[in-house]
């Protein structure tokens, strides 16, 4: 047999495969979903079963204000990496900055509702069981917003320094999945730690 | 840019580097082939030490009331034995050949993301050296000592500050958690390889079965790993901030910790074994010289395991007294996995079957495996009962079960691949009759081990005690299990001498010498940097058959 | 999102380049790791631990994103062009042109239906109890006699009718009978049926030899544990014989049915039953389907 560099085969003319970062941002979220869960699962196996006060329905009170802004970050968010592809970049940086802002009106929510719990309530995560499940999971989330605030303050400033364009569309969609994720995550926390633990 | 000096010291000869510099690209490298070289290395370093902690452990239970190590020490040893051997040993092997052959078998140049590769396997690597910096930190083994001394599965509320003060515990929380982090990355890598890196007509029904395999393992390290960072954060919490999540005082479950752990604990098992089955489904057919029998029907196996494992924790505390129907579901989630795992066990033997079988070393661990798997899940069937369990749970007899399927199963497979992918790692072959030694004296020591362990758990024994009374029909059993494990360490002494020997002395294996069939024997061994000068296509499952039979090629049939 | 090889690219790919770019050495993911362990450690020994570990951490994120943003660092690697020759080790053998196109295995492109092995079981079954029936007049003069034997199964021993009972008609043991013998020959059809596949050119070698043999033979080592009422009066020669009728008939109302493509050799699609135009793509040489 003739001797054979590589191996000759056939090239298919359309080869198409998935974005390594969607795959692989997609495979972070399924192993946050999986951390996530448990935490919602301690929350409600735990929920009525604190043997001293304070009860939810006793201090915690729905932030829905904070929870619009969360969840509108998220259409900022695909507008301005809709925007980016489309190359127009100042929609984008508007759009983006609008977003951190949303972003960090939550977090400072959190913040809020966490002093008047530990300072008016006097709740902290040793006080009772929902002490410890409330603070783990709301933390848990809020530490998420944090991380995903970060990276976005990181491309926000790229942004400003002119070095983000459309050709780094696909990278800035990743990081715009993550922040959905981080959305979608803060309705189960809601709907679990304000609807059905009240 | 700099890379050109780079690229000629990458591609200089070896001969003229220092060990300075020598050291130097091996820890900054980003190469999967050199960092799967580094997994399996690391790996090799945690088995000698973990087999040095089973060794005390069996001389400790050697004869009744031996007093070669007190009982807490006795307590630290098989802590550090099952946390070692299960995060630092065999995951670590299989992280090390996933990442070593995935991109060389479809046809990629590196791993999606090369730097988290790195990432993953440094914090691997440092959450090891963490574990066992307990022993040297603080006061190590004596004493109230800061080596963990809970148990593997480490269950509360002992792991609570009443019952572990100082920080035993936490040296086994962290370092699971740090290396959990990197198992994650790893896993994510994989993924992204396998579905994004394929080479042009590398469906994914043409990849090869290993890189299927590590596709279902690395998706089970997703969902169950991250369950365990999860509760290890609680612990932390609890431990740390003052939570009671595991806190009984306080009303939190002790049972909660039990589910959470085994939420994890059972995928992973899965985790460690499907590599296992990935080795053999390429070792078999290559020594059988026929392609794998029911190609689908593998694959679907392989998946449909990979989704049953995530509904059968609870079979390992029937115990605790669950209601009768967790009880009925857990039992039977438990026998339905037999059904898949049988499927396999038939495909491999229909490969083999009419085949021309050659014996070499790497296909006769494979057939061992086969036999000892084949035993393991049996008494894993019994176990799965949940009668069956009452009556033998917390006894040596489960000892000896999960020991089956993680030596006689797992390990037999890690030493098969090992011989079978040496000659394109190191380019030189591992030598034949010290490896048939080794094969054999290791199913002679496995064997009168593990066989003779399932004797002393139905006649009562429970595992984890540090001694026992004379007189209890105990004594020659567990002095014969100890006499097979020592076979067993002199085994492993001579695999480690084939290894480093053969690296210097042994013959040039060529690029292909097992005559095989799938894209890493097309290259050079050791592979060059980029693995592939020009990016191969395929257009059959045995991309190598085709080219060496161009008569009777496989695309015919695709 | 997909991306797709560019026919520039495929051009350069298939053909070795001179050097091929690969991601150069990095030490920042190492230093990030072992900021991040750091970090860790300090819960375990002291917090100046964890401070040095995040500052580390903080260096490493700095540094690794530096290493991928705006560009990815990358190293030139020049390749070496080696002679690699891929041949089999082993003899390379001859084929002899069996067929005008070589296939690896034989599979039966037609085979009957399983529905045919249960029709013929129940033909069968007819053919049986007429065999039984006339051994039974022939034998004590009574056609009861075989279908009293077969009844008296779900009887205890000691409720056994007598002998001399054998030989009138009964309703219940008659009844008992007939499900008995209808089920069994469901049964055994449906198993032939099963069968028939791998013995889909000799329906009759199959079903008139091959499976009475089986069947009498196991049912000889167990009648007495079964029946022993039948097990102490049975005649094995015509009990045979009568298997074999059931056979050969069973046999021969299977030839009468028609046959069935097998599937085995359609794509998946087809076999889970999804029917849509262009599922079967053309065969460039010519290579027939089934």
């Amino acid at each position: 047999m003739s001797a054979i560099t590589t191996p000759v085969a056939q090239r298919p003319v359309n080869w198409r495969l998935p974005y390594k970062g969607n795959v692989g941002m997609a495979c972070l979220i399924i192993a946050e979903s999986a951390i996530f869960t448990i935490f919602v699962v301690a929350y409600l196996f735990y929920l009525g079963k604190s043997l001293t006060g304070p009860t939810p329905r006793e201090v915690l009170e729905a932030p829905l204000f904070y929870t619009i802004c969360l969840l509108s970050s998220s259409l900022t968010i695909h507008l301005a990496s809709r925007f980016l592809e489309r190359g127009k970049p100042g929609a984008f940086l508007a759009l983006w900055f609008l977003t951190i802002v949303l972003g960090g009106l939550f977090l400072f929510g959190t913040g809020q509702e966490w002093h008047r719990l530990i300072y008016e309530r006097g709740l902290t995560i040793s006080t009772n069981l929902f002490g410890t499940t409330y603070y783990s999971l709301v933390g848990l989330h809020a530490t998420h917003v944090t991380v995903g605030l970060l990276m976005l303050g990181i491309v926000l400033l790229l942004g400003l320094a002119g070095r983000v364009g459309q050709e780094h569309s696909a990278r800035v969609d990743v990081l715009s999945l993550y922040w959905h994720f981080v959305d979608a995550v803060w309705v189960v926390v809601f709907t679990v730690v304000y609807v059905l633990g009240r | 840019m700099s890379s050109d000096a780079i690229a000629v010291q990458t591609a200089g000869v070896s001969a003229d580097r220092t060990w300075l510099q020598t050291l130097h690209e091996w820890v900054t490298t980003v190469d999967h082939k050199r960092l799967g070289v580094l997994y399996v290395f690391y790996a090799l370093i945690f088995l000698v030490i973990g087999g040095i902690e089973a060794t005390i452990i069996r001389i400790q239970l050697m004869r009744a009331h031996n007093d070669f190590v007190s009982p807490q020490v006795f307590n630290r040893m098989f802590t550090l034995h099952g946390t070692t051997m299960i995060f630092f040993v065999i995951m670590p092997f299989m992280f090390g050949f996933a990442n070593y052959l995935v991109p060389l078998m479809i046809g990629a140049r590196d791993m999606a993301f090369p730097r988290l590769n790195a990432f993953s396997f440094w914090l691997t690597a440092l959450g090891g050296t963490l574990l066992y910096f307990s022993i040297v930190g603080g006061s190590g083994l004596y004493g109230a000592g800061s080596a963990p001394d809970v148990g593997w599965w480490a269950y509360a509320p002992l792991t609570s500050r009443a019952f572990s003060p100082g920080h035993s515990a936490d040296y086994w929380t962290i370092a699971v958690l740090v290396s959990g982090f990197g198992s994650i990355g790893t896993a994510v890598n994989l993924v992204a390889t396998v579905l994004s890196m394929r080479c042009p007509g590398m469906k994914l029904s043409r990849m090869p079965l290993f890189a299927w395999l590590t596709l279902v393992m690395s998706g089970l390290v997703l969902i169950s790993i991250s369950p365990l960072s999860a509760a290890q954060i609680m612990l932390l919490v609890d431990r740390y901030l003052g939570g009671h999540f595991f806190d009984t005082q306080a009303g939190g479950s002790a049972t909660l910790w039990m589910h959470f752990f085994w939420i994890f604990g059972h995928p992973e098992v899965y985790i460690l074994v499907i590599p296992a089955f990935a080795f053999a489904s390429e070792i078999i057919p290559v020594f059988s010289r026929k392609p794998i029998f029911g190609y689908p029907v593998m694959v679907g196996a392989t998946v449909s395991i990979g989704f049953v494992s995530i509904s059968v924790w609870a079979h390992h505390m029937f115990t605790i007294g669950m209601t009768s129907y967790s009880n009925s579901f857990f039992v039977l989630t438990t026998m339905i996995i037999a059904v898949p795992t049988g499927i396999k066990i038939f495909n491999w033997l229909g490969t083999m079957w009419g085949g021309k079988l050659q014996f070499k070393t790497p296909m006769l661990f494979c057939i061992g495996f086969l036999f000892q798997f084949l035993i393991a899940g049996l008494t894993g069937i019994m176990l799965g009962a949940a009668p069956f369990n009452w009556q033998l749970s917390g006894s040596y007899f489960v000892v000896a079960h999960f020991h089956y399927m993680i030596v006689g199963a797992i390990l037999f497979c890690i030493f098969g691949a090992i011989y079978y992918w040496y000659p394109k790692i190191t380019g030189r072959m591992l030598n034949e009759s010290l490896g048939k030694l080794h094969f054999w004296l290791f199913v002679i020591g496995f064997h009168l081990t593990f066989d003779v362990m399932h004797v002393p758990g139905i006649l009562g024994m429970p595992r984890r005690i540090y001694t026992y009374e004379p007189g209890r029909g105990w004594d020659t059993l567990n002095m014969i299990i100890t006499i097979g494990a020592f076979i067993q360490g002199i085994a492993i002494l001579l695999f480690l001498a084939n290894l480093v020997f053969s690296y210097f002395g042994g013959s040039k294996a060529g690029n292909d010498p097992w005559d095989g069939w799938t894209l890493e024997w097309s290259v050079s061994s050791p592979p060059p940097v980029y693995n592939f000068a020009s990016i191969p296509a395929v257009a059959s499952r045995r991309p190598l058959w085709d080219l060496k039979h161009p008569e009777d090629p496989d695309t015919h049939y695709d | 999102m997909a991306t797709l090889l560019s026919a520039e690219q495929m051009k350069q790919n298939s053909r070795a380049p001179g050097e091929v770019e690969v991601s150069a050495p990095t030490a920042w993911p190492l230093v990030l790791a072992f900021g991040f362990t750091l970090v860790f450690a300090g819960l375990l020994t002291s917090a100046s631990v964890s401070v040095l570990g995040a500052v580390l951490a903080l260096a490493g994120c700095v540094g690794w994103f530096r290493e991928v943003f705006p560009h990815e660092h990358e190293e030139v690697v020049p390749v070496v062009l080696r002679e690699v020759s891929i041949a089999t080790k082993r003899r390379v053998v001859e084929r002899l042109p069996v067929a005008t196109e070589q296939v690896r295995a034989w599979l039966p492109l037609e085979t009957y239906p399983i529905s045919a092995g249960v029709k013929g079981g129940l033909a069968g079954s007819v053919a049986m109890a007429v065999l039984a029936c006339a051994y039974g007049l022939l034998r004590t003069g009574s056609i009861w006699y075989p279908i009293n034997l077969l009844g008296a199964v779900v009887y205890a021993p000691s409720e056994v009718p007598s002998a001399a009972q054998f030989n009138s008609f009964h309703p219940i043991i008659f009844f008992i009978a007939l499900i008995l013998h209808i089920v069994t020959s469901i049964l055994v059809g449906l198993l032939y049926g099963a069968m028939l596949p791998m013995f889909a050119r000799h329906p009759i070698v199959l079903g008139g030899l091959i499976a009475p043999v089986l069947w009498s033979g196991l049912l000889y080592s167990i009648m007495n544990i079964l029946n022993p009422v039948l097990g102490s009066h049975i005649d094995w020669v015509w009990f045979m014989a009568s298997q074999f009728a059931f056979g050969i008939v069973a046999g021969l109302v299977v030839m009468r049915q028609s046959r069935v493509p097998t599937r085995e050799n359609l794509p998946f699609v087809l076999r889970v039953g999804i029917e849509a135009p262009g599922l079967m793509p053309p065969r460039e040489n010519g290579e027939k389907r089934p």
